[in-house]
């Protein structure tokens, strides 16, 4: 009898694995056992795949754990383990789980494969390695030096356990936002890797915040969770006495209106600032009145990345509240009982439906906005025109007004873009090389990409030089400084499919200049930094107008003059943080010089914000 | 307890009037006073008394800490003491603890039997070290516990004689434990009021006293420790680490050492059947090296930050003239009342600082010294470059003297049998002669800041 080739079964398209939606102190309860189905690859035990290693060393115990073989039959046939706070080979499928789901969800809305953003290891790979028990501290964060992400874990405080027994281990690795928010940093990190400095409030503040984002909008999307807490509060979007029609054109003020602590979606979002540690700043934030002062007194990164976090969750309600009006409407004239407990199931399934259809939207919105942030020194303003001009360039219609939604709740939030005249949507998109210097940039010709594969190196090569030749010839109109030199940091292709069905094609390079500064002018012999400035280009590539730029979104290196706001501003920063930071008091060296020196001085940042230092 | 209005008629009858025994400062001058006690701060501050026809020039005396840290004495302190007494007949109006640092409240317990011997009207606490403020209480009690296992650690270390005992950082961390560690005497007698009926007072950021302890003419207005809830949640370092203990017979246990598995987890990479991705040495150390030791470190520096944040800041308005007394607050207790709207009005009023912190680097926010003054500023600094290397910090010491167009003095000028001198390259340059209305004594220096 001839042996059945084993290739004549198709490859799976994903691989389910159960993980907790929430962590193991909400024990079994509705939605907290879930099931994501990864993106099927070939796994090593670990598991060790194309983008992840998880390694389990304790480096506090020094001694491994374990590993988990995703392959064997008894793990596959049960969708994967069961979820269990005892069995270190769940919490290694958890992390490679929901780190996955992250890592997939990034490509689809990017329209490309991610980089990392560290060097490879000594055999040429460059994986995230994952620590799931790297230590023992209430800690975990993304570290790039270690190409890492590092959970903690530590005994529940005897004082303040919350749901956990107090002296219980609580893993850090099992808290699926979490995971979600340490595996951003690490995304992030890949596409813009001066991200990680500390130019300005705004810098490590949107890191944090970008890393809730997508923490809560992958959250969010999980219907069952959504489901249940629908059900639990009666969905109470809308406070009874409401009338339906109130105030129809002014969306951020009706969602106000609707914020109360017993609706779901704030519920689940406050739940979601629990699970986060000592995240007070973001619990009280989402959901709440907003206040323009705020960033004018919130400089901590997490207090000031709430503010963000609570801009686009107040968008994200609004629209909510708009795609389920007709349903309320329709639920409320056949005379349903909208109670605690009390709802219909079929009304909660439509609104979880919705509620994580527009979680998805809103979480695409956002990543693809990366692309068009400035290379350096990003500032919340900054993202509210990246979010904009994506979007636009996207879904030009915007039939549900997403955009002014995020427009009206960043304005509400205090949140002012630089150098733009008006909240309007026009105002708010990047502007094109010709509307800042007044003549067009010729076009970048000659990029050449493959629609279907990824680029070869020689491809590669050949692209940075054509983009730096051709960025060399334009510097100014560009917004490029005239001295120093460029260096192409990325380009790639990245390839959309608008709703209306259409392939858009572009090329995104990000060019950064460099110049060693003193910190302090004044100071004879003072330490320099790089001072950094560069423009994100977006270039054409449809037929007819390939090489054209559409964007130049710049920041400008500058002189080091009284002229230069965004230098005094960097400098002025710089100063604040060492300022507060415990150790420097007792340091011979600057402190401004360790900080910039330091072996770790980046990634530590991380670990000891997360840390609350 | 705690009386923040009080009014002025009820003290009126135990006014507290002392004949100045110094003959160069009369009812016109307000004359502080800056001891060299080590690295420490003691501060007497003489306002002048309202002169009344036929009256003698006389004083009311305000004492500002009285500490010396174990690593920085310099054995002067018995002096100080004999000084103040001899200078204020023992009358002392007001008596300011800012924080519980052993280098600010030492001498009150070491010299407890002296300090039961003065007449003193009130004795000013920053509201941390309030016992009957539950937060304050959680606070201390949490502090307490972290620098006693901190301490434990460090000696454990330092006995198994482990590398991270013998770098710089630690033996910096390791002074900055020290600093916190037995203070409890000195807060008790201050607590009671050093058991001679002296009213304590506990205050707060935003407060404001207006003829505190009957010193007629004075408002002081407490710009520190602020009571705000985001300061306070920085006050909050934790303490989830593993820490090292000596054990009953010598040996070293490890206390709060969790191992999160059963042992049968645990897996060994030699063998055969090991099939998961495995460190190399040089990997694992990379991965140790974010850990705890340095950590704890941090820890310690955190703590000690946290500590000189509960000073309690003064400032002395005294017939149109402001005297900032900010103790060792850092960074986080400045930024709260320069983010107060009256800071704008403040600081370019002062006309004399206590340089906070001893000069070191996160104490003296640059762009507050840069609004201070306008050109009428004198500033002293209580310093010594022992036990920590960095402070006073240069940058600052240079600014500062170009800042205070009427005068810097550093403490560790006064030359003291077996004190350390200035670091070769510190700043100011220590002057042939003093600037105007600064005058040296044995081991102190006064300013003495006219009024008219
Ligand atoms: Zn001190
Ligand atoms: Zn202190």
């Amino acid at each position: 009898m001839a042996k059945v080739d084993k290739s004549t079964y198709d490859t799976p398209s994903y691989r389910p694995l159960k993980v907790y939606a929430f962590d193991p102190s909400h024990g079994r309860s509705l939605g907290n056992y879930m099931t994501v189905n990864v993106r099927y690859e070939g796994v090593e035990p670990g598991p060790v795949g194309e983008y992840l290693e998880v390694i389990d060393y304790d480096a506090s115990n020094d001694c491994y754990y374990e590993p988990v073989d995703l392959n064997d039959a008894a793990v596959m046939l049960g969708g994967g383990l069961e979820p269990s706070g005892s069995d270190p080979r769940f919490h290694q499928q958890m992390v490679y789980a929901v780190a996955s789901e992250t890592i997939r969800r990034f490509e689809f809305a990017l329209g490309r494969k991610i980089k990392w953003g560290f060097r490879a290891d000594t055999k040429g790979k460059r994986r995230l390695r994952i620590f799931p028990h790297g230590m023992q501290e209430a800690n975990a964060y993304y570290d790039r030096d270690l190409r890492a992400l590092v959970f903690g874990y530590f005994p529940a405080s005897e004082l303040d356990a919350g749901a956990n027994l107090p002296g219980q281990t609580v893993f850090t690795c099992l808290s699926h936002d979490i995971i979600v928010h340490e595996t951003t940093h690490a995304l992030i990190d890949g596409q813009r890797i001066y991200f990680l400095e500390s130019t300005g409030p705004d810098s490590l503040a949107f890191h944090e915040a970008f890393a809730d984002i997508v923490a809560l909008f992958q959250h969010f999307s999980h219907k069952e969770a959504l489901l249940e807490m629908i059900q639990r509060t009666g969905g109470l979007i809308y406070r009874l006495h409401v009338d339906p029609e109130v105030n129809p054109g002014r969306e951020g003020a009706l969602a106000q209106f609707e914020l109360s602590t017993s609706n779901p979606l704030v519920q689940l979002a406050r739940q979601f600032g629990e699970a986060l540690g000592t995240r007070a700043a973001l619990r009280s934030a989402l959901g709440s009145q907003p206040n323009s002062k705020d960033l004018d007194k919130l400089y901590e990164p997490h207090d000031r990345g709430a503010i963000l976090v609570a801009a686009v969750f107040d968008a994200f309600f609004s629209i909510y509240i708009r795609r389920t009006r007709d349903l309320m409407r329709i639920a409320r004239a056949a005379g349903a009982l909208i109670n605690p407990g009390d709802i219909h199931p079929d009304l909660a399934n439509r609104l979880a439906g919705e509620a994580a259809k527009t979680a998805e939207h809103f979480s695409n919105i956002c990543i693809r906005a990366l692309d068009y942030c400035p290379p350096v020194d990003i500032l919340f303003g900054d993202f509210l025109r990246a979010l904009v001009t994506a979007d636009y360039d996207l879904v030009p219609a915007d039939p549900y007004g997403y955009r002014a939604a995020l427009i009206e709740a960043f304005r509400l939030r205090g949140i002012r873009p630089e150098n733009v005249t008006s909240y309007s949507e026009g105002a708010l998109r990047w502007c094109a090389p010709e509307d800042l210097k007044g003549m067009p940039a010729p076009p970048c010709e000659g990029l050449e990409f493959d629609i279907l594969r990824p680029s070869t190196s020689e491809q590669s090569e050949k692209n940075a030089k054509t983009l730096i030749n051709y960025a060399n010839k334009n510097r100014d109109i560009l917004g490029l400084s005239l001295n120093e030199p460029i260096q192409a940091h990325s380009f790639h292709p990245v390839h959309r499919v608008g709703p209306d069905g259409r392939l858009k094609v572009e090329v995104v390079a990000e060019l950064v200049q460099q110049r060693a500064t003193p910190f302090d002018p004044t100071e004879s012999g003072s330490p320099r930094f790089f001072f950094r400035g560069g423009s994100t280009l977006v270039i054409d590539q449809e037929p007819g107008k390939e090489g054209d730029v559409r964007y130049a979104i710049q920041k400008r290196l500058g002189q080091d003059d009284m002229q230069n706001e965004r230098l005094i501003r960097q400098r002025k920063y710089q100063e604040h943080i060492h300022s507060g930071m415990a150790q420097t008091t007792y340091m011979d060296e600057h402190p401004l010089e360790h900080l910039s020196k330091s072996r770790r001085a980046r990634s530590m940042t991380f670990n000891l914000i997360h840390r609350g230092y | 307890m705690v009386t923040a209005k009080k009014t002025v008629s009820k003290k009126a009858a135990k006014k507290i009037v002392v004949s100045s025994l110094h003959g160069d400062i009369n009812a016109d001058t307000i004359r502080v006073r800056m001891y060299r006690i080590g690295f420490g701060d003691c501060f007497l501050i003489s306002l002048p008394v309202m002169k009344r026809s036929g009256s003698e020039d006389s004083h009311y005396h305000v004492l500002i800490d009285c500490g010396v840290h174990f690593s920085g004495d310099i054995n002067t302190m018995d002096k100080v003491i004999g000084n103040i007494a001899a200078i204020t007949g023992g009358k002392i109006a007001a008596l300011i603890a800012t924080h519980s640092h052993q280098d600010h409240i030492s001498g009150f317990g070491r010299f407890s039997e002296k300090f039961s011997q003065f007449d003193i009207d009130e004795v000013w606490l920053p509201w941390c070290e309030n016992p009957a403020d539950p937060l304050a209480l959680k606070l201390q009690r949490k502090h307490a516990a972290l620098a006693e296992m901190l301490d434990e650690h460090f000696n454990a270390q330092r006995t198994i004689n482990a590398p991270a005992a013998n770098t710089p950082q630690r033996n910096a961390a390791v002074a900055a434990v020290v600093n916190l560690s037995g203070n409890q005497k000195a807060l008790l007698l201050l607590r009671s009021g050093f058991d001679v009926g002296a009213e304590v007072r506990y205050l707060g950021a935003g407060e404001v006293l207006r003829d505190p302890a009957a010193i007629e003419g004075l408002t002081v207005r407490v710009l520190g420790p602020p009571r705000d809830q985001q300061f306070l949640s920085k006050m909050n370092p934790p303490k989830d680490q593993r820490y090292l203990r000596l054990g009953a017979g010598g040996g070293v246990n490890m206390d709060n050492a969790l191992r999160p598995f059963p042992a049968k987890w645990i897996t060994d990479t030699g063998v055969e059947n090991y099939r998961g991705p495995v460190l190399t040495a040089a990997e694992k150390e990379e991965l140790k090296e974010v850990l705890a030791d340095t950590d704890l470190d941090n820890l310690a520096f955190a703590l000690d930050q946290v500590k000189n944040n509960t000073s309690l800041v003064t400032l002395f308005v005294f017939r149109g003239k402001y005297l900032l007394f900010p103790g060792d607050a850092q960074y986080g207790n400045w930024k709260w009342w320069l983010d107060q709207e009256e800071a704008e009005d403040i600081l370019p009023r002062i006309s004399f600082l206590k340089v906070a912190h001893h000069g070191s680097h996160n104490a003296t926010p640059k762009d507050a010294l840069e609004r201070m003054g306008e050109g009428q500023l004198a500033a002293m600094v209580s310093t010594q470059s022992v036990p920590w290397q960095s402070i006073p910090r240069v940058p600052l010491m240079r600014r500062l003297s170009e800042k205070a167009t009427n005068g810097v003095v550093r403490s560790d000028w006064l030359a003291i049998d077996d004190a350390p001198a200035p670091l070769a390259h510190t700043e100011p340059p220590m002057p042939k002669k003093l600037p105007a209305n600064f005058r040296k004594g044995a081991f102190w220096y006064d300013y003495l800041l006219k009024l008219k």
